[in-house]
């Protein structure tokens, strides 16, 4: 155990001797950092002290979640005396049916952490306007854009004597070139191995920039059915609306397409999707899960087939099945959080293609989205939504990018959309960013006849 | 717990000790209790009290923003010495200015008659276990899956700035929320429900909450039930107040942002196709829509989840034309863009937790009422559509290209409205394309609630949208 193994052995002591029987303890501690950029120029920089101790609490099968930020002895104990009178008021929770109760020992993930973060705040603005200068020279004439990089240390300790501990950190720079007001493009570049940094933000810079160059003359699309080239960016955040759904939380508040199709095929022989939590630079990674029990690799779609859900201890045992070591605080948008599956990375198995070779034997028309936003559904049980195309947006004919296209939208089915896959690229990145919250390694993806709409007036 | 107001004072008195050009802190302690239930069953429950200051400096024309849960002076002196550390480090070759701005020292709060933490938990589950009964008793199967969450937000905040203002205010903030699935002959129809206020507990009895609640779910399984595809062709369409707020905000309340306008959130956000028309003539001079439309943006209406007196930059809080007689009237301005503009603020920076920066945000955005009942809308409709509420939408990022799917509609036949059901209607519209249709606003006003997204990392500020029922003529309807 680390810094904080006294604090939270007093924790989890002090809250059994209240009568609660089952606690999680999990101290997190760090510093993060954000830099703003807009129209070349930096526009904040930000940092934030990350210091708090969540805990969950269990007693008579109630239980509640809190926070407790700069978490000191006398104020912990404030705290849960207060909530464990307020635990006493509430109903059982029938969804919860226990926790980890072995310990076992964690494999080490290499390249969790990476020391250099360490002296990166003092560059970190000089590499930004190194970037923002990477771009103007491919062409952008206004760049924007944001830096997150910190670092964290998260100890564990449960009511069941499982616990651990480790230091991570991470870098995520999403940057959006401008040659004119609708005339751009972006790229993402993210992970924890800070070799090679100043190189690998300069190659998303050019990218950007070579992008928002090609999007200069772009005219209204015109609706109807295409198929489609998603790049990283797209794909993470489409597909990840289905991938999202293999966990019983979402089943169970309606909100997954997938809630009746495991054993099911959904997908193209050559599609495998695992969630794993022990890929080095993936930015979801973590040697075990909120209840100390250790990662694992759990296939999500193999060859085509829908094969598991995510699972934590309770929802494994309503499924007939094992945790696969997901459990985590997750909330709903506001309020306190329960113990719940939740995905760490999704990672795609590489296809055969390159992107020029999926353009290439694009003969149909074609529409290759680079970046999107604004996901939205009519029905997230039949998978019925729609996504905004921004940034570089291109029409292909005849195996060629024929001219950059606007104002379209990808308004199709989730569940048609993946049955449609007919090519899957080898250009594999790691995505995060505002759109798609969880780190997803993917390559591009080419998709069928897709519906794509334009405004009527 | 008490706020510390001399922490923030000393921070700023700090501050200047080191000379910075301008800081502010800002200190809040809030406290959220929630409860989510799934099909009468309780899925979470908690109490989270936070506090921490946030302090925000503008030093040789570069802002550094810090925030620290650590309530003691060593921390608050990092804190700002942090701030004005990463402020000289950014190296701007243009200047940030903040407009200038009377100082001001009051205080504020939300008018409440019963504070949260003064009801018995045991009657704030109650209430969502009446609710779901109900729904219950009255849907049986054809609603299975019922999720329930509510929030009960108060906030003290202090705000103190080196330019004389310090400002304290007391907020309350209850949300309630369902998402609900409906079972009809041909599939589901889901359903996403809210509503908010600043007010104290007494606002779930005065405001008949599980009324509305019932209604909406009445109108969700009927259309489950009943509502069929239909092609139509150019079509007058009326929508509801609900609808035509969604529309105020997304379509007129976000491009008129001045911070997107500008670029800012350029690469976040989106940018403002308003960009464009502010480059070919000046504010007041731009046609955005027909003479029936003004939209305003008001933080002032009391009892609405946006509601505030003073902005979290200490500026006066007012009403915002957004657009006038159809004219672009008035942008959202917070104290850096209005300089820019070489303008005053109107109050527009809203930070959502005290390691937030304050940034330019809406408040309520509302259709200002007209003269029409919504009888005298309909009757001149020959073919035509009532559009009561919405599921799907979104709009791109410069805030032009819009869609907005309807749920609970309606065909409109010589002058009628009539039973028939119309299954998931697509209204995918440019704001032009609305602006310029609209030809009467009804005289009812209603004003739903919903929490506006911007920013990065996300700052979900609470909002109302709303106002009068809107008639729009020759609408082509689209999408699938």
């Amino acid at each position: 155990m680390g810094k904080f193994e006294d604090l939270l052995k007093n924790t989890v002591d002090f809250t059994l001797k209240q009568g609660v029987e089952e606690v999680i303890a999990r101290y997190n501690q760090g510093i993060d950092y954000q830099i703003r950029f807009s129209n070349s120029m930096i526009d904040i920089m930000k940092r934030w002290e990350n210091d708090k101790l969540e805990l969950f609490l269990v007693k008579d099968q109630k239980t509640t979640q809190i926070e407790i930020r700069s978490p000191k002895m006398p104020l912990i104990e404030e705290r849960i005396l207060h909530t464990v009178k307020f635990l006493e008021h509430l109903p059982k929770n029938p969804f919860y049916s226990g926790m980890e109760m072995e310990k076992k020992p964690y494999q080490k993930i290499e390249g969790l952490f990476d020391s250099r973060i360490k002296t990166f705040p003092d560059k970190a603005t000089d590499n930004v306007n190194a970037v923002i200068n990477t771009s103007l020279e491919a062409g952008a004439k206004k760049v924007a854009g944001v830096l997150y990089f910190g670092q964290n240390n998260t100890e564990l300790l449960t009511s069941h004597n499982i616990g651990g501990n480790y230091d991570d950190s991470y870098y995520r720079m999403t940057v959006r070139s401008f040659v004119d007001g609708e005339s751009s493009g972006q790229d993402i570049v993210c992970g924890r191995n800070l070799s090679n940094i100043e190189k690998k933000f300069n190659i998303s810079a050019e990218n950007s920039g070579k992008l928002a160059v090609m999007a200069v003359g772009g005219k209204q699309g015109i609706g109807g059915t295409y198929d489609v080239i998603l790049s990283p960016t797209v794909a993470a955040n489409v597909f990840g609306e289905i991938t999202s759904g293999a966990n019983p939380l979402l089943v169970m508040l309606g909100m997954s397409p997938v809630s009746d199709s495991i054993g099911k095929k959904i997908a193209p022989d050559n599609l495998s999707i695992e969630d794993n939590a022990l890929v080095g630079d993936g930015l979801g990674s973590r040697p075990f899960d909120v209840e100390g029990k250790p990662s694992l690799q759990t296939p999500i779609i193999e060859n085509g087939l829908l094969k598991s859900f995510i699972q934590n201890t309770s929802t494994g045992k309503n499924y007939g099945c094992q945790s696969t070591a997901n459990s985590e605080f997750v909330g709903l948008g506001i309020g306190s959080k329960m113990l719940a599956p939740s995905p760490s990375n999704m990672v795609y198995k590489s296809g055969d293609y390159s992107l020029d070779e999926i353009i290439a034997e694009s003969k149909k028309p074609t529409i290759y989205i680079t970046s999107n936003w604004y996901t939205r559904f009519t029905n997230q049980l039949e998978g019925i939504f729609s996504t905004i195309p921004r940034d570089g947006l291109f029409l292909i004919e005849n195996g060629e990018i024929v001219k950059p296209v606007r104002k379209l939208r990808l308004a199709d089915n989730l569940l048609r959309m993946m049955s449609n896959i007919t090519a899957i690229g080898k250009d594999v990145k790691q995505i995060a960013w505002w759109e798609v919250p969880t780190p997803t390694f993917l390559p591009t993806i080419k998709v069928a006849d897709c519906n794509i709409t334009a405004a009527t007036k | 717990m008490e706020l510390n107001k001399d922490l923030a004072d000393y921070a700023v008195e700090y501050g200047k000790s080191l000379h910075v050009d301008y800081i502010e802190a800002r200190i809040v302690n809030s406290r959220d209790e929630s409860y989510s239930t799934r099909n009468g069953q309780i899925l979470g429950a908690g109490i989270t009290p936070t506090s921490g200051i946030g302090i925000r400096v503008l030093n040789k024309g570069s802002v550094g923003f810090t925030s620290t849960a650590k309530l003691n002076r060593n921390s608050i002196e990092d804190a700002v010495k942090n701030a004005i550390k990463y402020a000289n480090a950014n190296n701007r070759k243009n200047p940030i200015i903040f407009s200038e701005e009377k100082a001001i020292q009051t205080k504020w709060s939300v008018p409440f008659k019963i504070r949260f933490e003064d009801v018995p938990i045991e009657e704030k589950q109650k209430l969502l276990a009446d609710i779901d009964a109900e729904l219950k008793k009255e849907f049986k199967k054809d609603l299975p899956n019922r999720i329930i969450l509510m929030n009960l937000n108060s906030e003290n905040k202090y705000i103190v700035n080196s330019d004389g203002s310090c400002i304290e205010s007391e907020l309350y903030l209850p949300t309630f929320h369902t998402f609900n699935t409906a079972k009809g002959k041909n599939g589901t129809e889901q359903r996403f429900f809210g509503r908010g206020a600043t007010a104290g507990w007494e606002w779930f009895s005065e405001n008949n909450l599980l009324e509305g609640i019932m209604n909406d779910n009445r109108s969700l399984i009927k259309t489950a039930k009943n509502a069929i595809e239909m092609k139509l062709g150019k079509i007058d369409v009326i929508v509801s107040s609900e609808v035509a707020g969604i529309m105020a905000h997304e379509n007129v309340g976000h491009p008129a942002e001045s911070d997107r306008i500008l670029g800012r959130e350029g690469a976040q956000a989106g940018e403002s196709f308003y960009l464009d028309l502010l480059k070919e003539d000046e504010i007041g001079k731009i046609k955005m829509g027909n003479p029936e439309v003004t939209i305003i943006d008001d933080p002032t209406m009391p009892g609405s989840s946006g509601f505030y007196l003073y902005d979290d930059e200490c500026v006066k809080a007012q009403p915002r034309e957004l657009i006038k007689n159809g004219m672009l009237n008035e942008l959202l301005l917070n104290r850096e863009f209005a300089a820019r503009y070489d303008l005053k603020s109107n109050a527009s920076a809203r930070a959502i937790t005290y390691d937030r920066e304050p940034i330019v945000r809406m408040a309520n955005t509302y259709f200002k009422p007209g003269s029409f009942t919504l009888d005298e809308m309909i009757e001149d409709i020959k073919e035509g559509m009532y559009m009561k509420s919405f599921t799907e939408w979104n709009i791109d990022d410069r805030r032009f290209q819009s869609k907005y799917v309807g749920l609970e509609c309606y065909i409109i036949k010589d002058g009628k409205i009539t039973d028939q059901m119309i299954k998931r209607p697509v209204l995918e519209l440019t704001t032009f394309g609305i602006l310029g249709s609209v030809d009467a606003v009804s005289k009812d006003f209603e004003a739903p609630h919903g929490i506006c997204g911007k920013c990065d990392p996300m700052q979900g500020v609470p909002v109302w949208m709303g106002g009068g029922q809107v008639r729009m003529r020759n609408i082509k309807l689209g999408g699938n």
